[in-house]
């Protein structure tokens, strides 16, 4: 399929963030919520006493360690995952999305294909910026056509139904934190729909938010709804891919629950790395017209 | 004559906990920078015996206030900034000053020479230093009472 091939030929320095959150593996976990939080990532590097890096601190980990009961003022390095794992700048964006599908990650720092030397890092995000930022230059965009909106589209788009997860899993309100930890972990998702008595959703708890749990000191029998975040962020199965992952993008969110205009229930979720998995921009002929793009810079 | 960090100290001085609402410690910041002959850059976090616990910058507010996918917005020139900027500070309210504070301070005792202090605000680029005695927080030393003390020997 053409959209398989969309990353072909990209290497992961057009991609990486050149920005590496570190912190001491001897510092606490409190510490590194802190910084997880503040810098909005999802993981952070643990390094040792040389700086040299020595593994990885995720919010999967520190939702362990709080369903573990370890105290917040633990070191890192007892929830590390250990040794970080490593691509090259040269490598190409699809061996990269490989390496992190094979080993179930969600990110890969990055090395200078010379010397070795941590230059940066790269994550779901960090692709499909800069998918969109392809599909952002190409004349063929839906968000470039402004005015000519009305002349028929005869672009092939993609669809957000076409990329989401489809089915979802939602708790009660009422569910307790270790409950919920529990069924993050067993369907190894980021966030989870809380609804009320009426099947009605009424709000989102992420790993996030039992970070800040954790570091506050709440209780993990605590409900599900003293912590969640609301309102639940939403678009519409047929809208546009590219409407969807600007949405997030500006709402700073890294998902949107998919609703089905026709039974006006929810019917799927769309990440954005989802959007990174599929590998394309946001119509099937985005081959074609990343090559446009690059002949012009 | 040897003069003290505690010479040049100040004890008024505000503080937050950190439980505090992130939107209260905005007002602190706020109302403290009205006060005449001092732009507040950061302000100490103490727990409920007067131990610090760690400082919230101002840095640190707008660290969180960035938006997460900022790197991607090059190219997005139709969005709404203003929209934005009301969503942040949607955001803001959920947040504590202990969520998002750095924990880790640099402190000097009161007894410490005013060049060690000079030091050591050069060396780790800080502009105030908590004066703790006995694990609790006496006073505050700012850069801007530190250059005008040198000043003033140094002119006399």
């Amino acid at each position: 399929m053409a959209q398989q091939n969309t990353l072909r030929n990209l290497s992961v320095s057009r991609a990486m963030r050149r920005q590496i959150t570190c912190l001491d593996q001897k510092k606490t976990i409190g510490h590194g919520i802190n910084i997880i939080i503040k810098y909005k990532i999802n993981a952070l590097l643990t390094v040792d006493a040389a700086q040299q890096p020595v593994g990885v601190v995720s919010k999967t980990d520190i939702m362990g360690a709080y369903y573990a009961g370890l105290p917040i003022d633990s070191p890192l390095e007892h929830i590390m995952v250990s040794p970080p794992l490593f691509c090259k700048a040269g490598d190409s964006l699809e061996t990269a999305l490989e390496q992190m599908r094979s080993n179930k990650v969600y990110r890969l720092y990055v090395a200078d294909d010379r010397s070795g030397d941590l230059i940066g890092a790269l994550a779901y995000p960090d692709i499909v910026g800069l998918l969109y930022q392809y599909c952002r230059q190409c004349e063929y965009s839906n968000l470039n056509r402004g005015s000519q909106t009305h002349k028929k589209d005869t672009i092939d788009r993609f669809k957000v139904r076409e990329i989401m997860s489809s089915g979802i899993k939602s708790l009660s309100l009422h569910e307790t934190l270790n409950g919920v930890m529990e069924a993050l972990s067993a369907y190894r998702f980021g966030a989870m729909l809380l609804t009320d008595e009426d099947e009605l959703p009424r709000g989102v708890i992420s790993k996030t938010d039992l970070a800040l749990a954790y570091k506050r000191g709440v209780s993990p029998d605590a409900t599900a709804e003293k912590i969640m975040s609301v309102p639940v962020h939403t678009c519409d199965a047929d809208s546009l891919l590219e409407d969807a992952i600007k949405k997030m993008i500006v709402e700073d969110v890294h998902r949107v629950f998919v609703a089905d205009s026709n039974t006006n229930t929810l019917t799927g979720v769309l990440s954005l790395s989802d959007a990174a998995r599929g590998r394309s921009g946001s119509c099937h002929g985005c081959v074609s017209s990343r090559i446009k793009v690059e002949d012009h810079e | 004559m040897q003069t003290t960090a505690a010479s040049i100290m100040t004890a008024d001085f505000p503080s937050l906990r950190p439980e505090t609402p992130l939107t209260e410690a905005i007002r602190v910041f706020r109302e403290s920078s009205r006060q005449p002959g001092r732009r507040l850059f950061g302000i100490i976090v103490t727990d409920n015996d007067q131990r610090l616990v760690g400082m919230l910058s101002m840095y640190d507010i707008l660290l969180y206030v960035r938006p997460k996918h900022i790197q991607v917005w090059g190219t997005m020139e139709d969005i709404d900034v203003a929209g934005l900027i009301d969503a942040a500070g949607s955001r803001l309210k959920s947040i504590q000053v202990g969520d998002i504070m750095t924990p880790d301070v640099i402190t000097v005792g009161p007894q410490v020479d005013v060049l060690m202090v000079l030091d050591i605000m050069i060396k780790k680029h800080v502009r105030r230093l908590p004066v703790v005695e006995n694990q609790r927080i006496i006073g505050m030393v700012y850069i801007s009472d530190l250059f005008n003390h040198l000043l003033e020997r140094i002119g006399d």
